[in-house]
């Protein structure tokens, strides 16, 4: 064997140390791009705005049809709007691995020095970017359709906290299930699925103990019964502030696991092959 | 002692009862190109793959550089890797990819923006780099991959089927680079490949590869030489086949002769130097008059097949 002997003084030696810790950002740059500047990002925004105007011109304009009062309008499009953020977010970051691997980017990118898990929050915070995104496109809708002192900051505040929350939670949750995914449509399959088995039953009649039991615990049903609490039952934020801890837990817990995978981010993904 | 910026030492990696890679051992200088030639499923891609630290190796060890494999961060900022099936994200333009790659090796953004520049230029792309990825033909596509492979002006260069689907002009401007990066950068370039002549034109050294193991290794000559020696099949009047087996076995830089499938006048002679002329010499010298002469063997496919065969049976 011939010796290894390292050259430190070579030309690019200053550009081989200039170490990766600001990769994310251009991660996240290229990947926000990605998302606001091709038909995706832009397409999402109008599709909700045009939901939300069809539902607020139904509660504001024509008293036959609107059935529900204002504040449980305002409700319904806050969480409409949370839903829509928590679906779209989950369903990027459920791409965002398992999706490279199958239009074979990934290598290229696993052979660049970012580290695993800058390469995990580059991705992760592009997604999160829907969030804001959507939420200030409620606000105009929110704002027509409120009545009384308050709604609209209960709304938006709540919608904020709330949907924040679930956000971190089920993104966190798409960059999990991608980074073990060996093909993309099993990512999306597995997340969308996830998503629709919490989602569902805060649409349910939750009574008892187990409807009880459902909605501390289901991050989704915590959030949402929180979220109508505030708005529609006019509830202080410090009364149930217990219904805050599945969204905040859901959220820690997924982004730790998250993360923690990340550095485990490999070419070929673990099931699904 | 020659320094070697790629040093591999009897590395392994199995998946599940496959034995992938079994013991690879190299030692590659700078601007040293390597061929590494094996059948499908001979092990090429996960050697490369180890190498560049998309996967572990189950045994031994490498070094790049210098910097052992236990230090992967540090591997990769000192190489450049073109991926056996690379994908690119059609939407982008050629100059924003490498841009893209640069930042992502610590450049600044002018700097990212000059490398692209550039690079895009030594690869023949730079008039073509603001369009879109997906209007790109394969052979630029490939050209993209070699640019984004030396963004960081690597010291090992791996390249894993770099000419595959392309026609022999592309086939020409990826050898072109191959050689370029080689000779005027100074990288090691290891060209994982099934077409020999490729190998034959730009590689120094070759390894070939058989489920796994190093089957041989050496300069392209001594291969050729060692697994598939040259054959001159000679036709001599039949009277005179006797005096030509005498005169060809006493010729120097002839190994061997003998008559063919026992036909009178049909004589094979191995040749044990360079010289395919040696055998013509001897006969004309013995006064044996030559009715045909043709040289067999000799290059490196049939030394590939040769041994891969071999190793086969």
């Amino acid at each position: 064997m011939t010796t290894l002997t390292p050259d430190v003084r070579r030309e690019a030696a200053s550009q081989l140390t200039a170490g990766a810790g600001g990769s994310w950002l251009v991660i996240a740059g290229q990947e926000l791009r990605d998302i606001w500047l091709s038909a995706r990002g832009p397409a999402i925004v109008i599709g909700t705005s045009l939901l939300l105007s069809l539902l607020t011109y139904l509660a504001a304009s024509n008293e036959e049809l609107n059935i529900i009062d204002q504040r449980d309008t305002v409700n319904l499009l806050a969480q409409i709007t949370m839903a829509l953020a928590v679906g779209v977010s989950l369903l990027f970051t459920a791409d965002c691995v398992s999706g490279e691997r199958e239009r074979e980017t990934l290598e290229s990118l696993l052979v660049t020095p970012v580290p695993r898990g800058q390469v995990a929050l580059g991705k992760y915070l592009a997604a999160v970017s829907m969030w804001p995104v959507l939420l200030i496109v409620a606000i105009p809708y929110i704002w027509v359709l409120r009545e009384g002192d308050g709604v609209f900051a209960d709304a938006m505040l709540g919608a904020l906290v709330v949907g924040t929350l679930l956000v971190i939670g089920f993104v966190s949750l798409g960059l999990l299930v991608s980074i073990f995914s060996g093909s993309n449509r099993l990512s999306l399959a597995v997340a969308f699925f996830i998503f629709v088995l919490l989602l569902a039953p805060t649409q349910l009649p939750l009574g008892g103990w187990f409807g009880d039991l459902i909605t501390q615990t289901n991050p989704m049903t915590a959030g949402s019964t929180f979220l109508h609490r505030a708005i529609v039952k006019e509830h202080g934020w410090g009364e149930d502030l217990d219904l805050l801890i599945a969204p905040a837990v859901w959220a820690i817990a997924m982004t730790g696991v998250a993360f923690i995978a990340a550095g485990r981010l490999r070419l070929q993904g673990s099931f699904g092959r | 002692m020659a320094q070697a910026s790629l040093a591999v030492d009897g590395i392994s990696k199995a998946f599940g009862e496959t034995r992938a890679v079994r013991g690879l051992s190299l030692d590659a200088a700078p601007g040293e190109v390597i061929g590494l030639l094996g059948p499908n499923g001979a092990g090429k891609t996960t050697a490369i793959r180890i190498l560049t630290t998309i996967y572990a190796p189950d045994s031994g060890s490498f070094a790049v550089d210098g910097i052992p494999y236990t230090k992967p961060s540090a591997i990769r900022q000192r190489i450049g890797v073109l991926p056996e099936s690379a994908g690119y994200p059609l939407h982008q333009s050629g100059e924003e990819f490498v841009q893209y790659f640069a930042r992502l090796f610590g450049q600044s953004r002018k700097s990212a923006r000059e490398t692209a520049k550039t690079l895009l230029a030594e690869v023949g792309l730079a008039e073509r780099a603001a369009s879109p990825i997906s209007m790109y033909s394969r052979g630029m596509r490939q050209r993209l991959g070699v640019a984004r492979a030396l963004v960081n002006r690597p010291r090992v260069l791996f390249l894993d089927e770099p000419t595959l689907g392309l026609d022999p002009a592309g086939q020409r401007q990826i050898l072109a680079l191959i050689s370029e990066a080689a000779t005027e950068r100074g990288a090691t370039v290891i060209l994982s490949t099934h077409f020999l002549d490729e190998v034959e034109e730009v590689c120094s050294r070759v390894i070939i590869l058989n489920r796994g193991e190093v089957i041989a290794e050496g300069p392209v000559a001594d291969i050729k030489r060692r697994a598939a020696p040259r054959t001159a099949r000679v036709r001599v009047p039949e009277e005179n086949h006797e005096s030509a087996l005498s005169a060809l076995k006493r010729a120097p830089g002839v190994g061997d002769a003998q008559a063919v499938n026992g036909g009178r006048g049909l004589i094979s002679a191995t040749l044990d130097c360079p010289d395919t002329n040696a055998p013509i010499r001897a006969l004309l010298g013995a006064g044996i008059p030559i009715l045909s002469f043709e040289v067999e063997g000799g290059k490196l496919s049939d030394a590939f097949l040769a041994l891969t065969g071999e190793a086969g049976e």
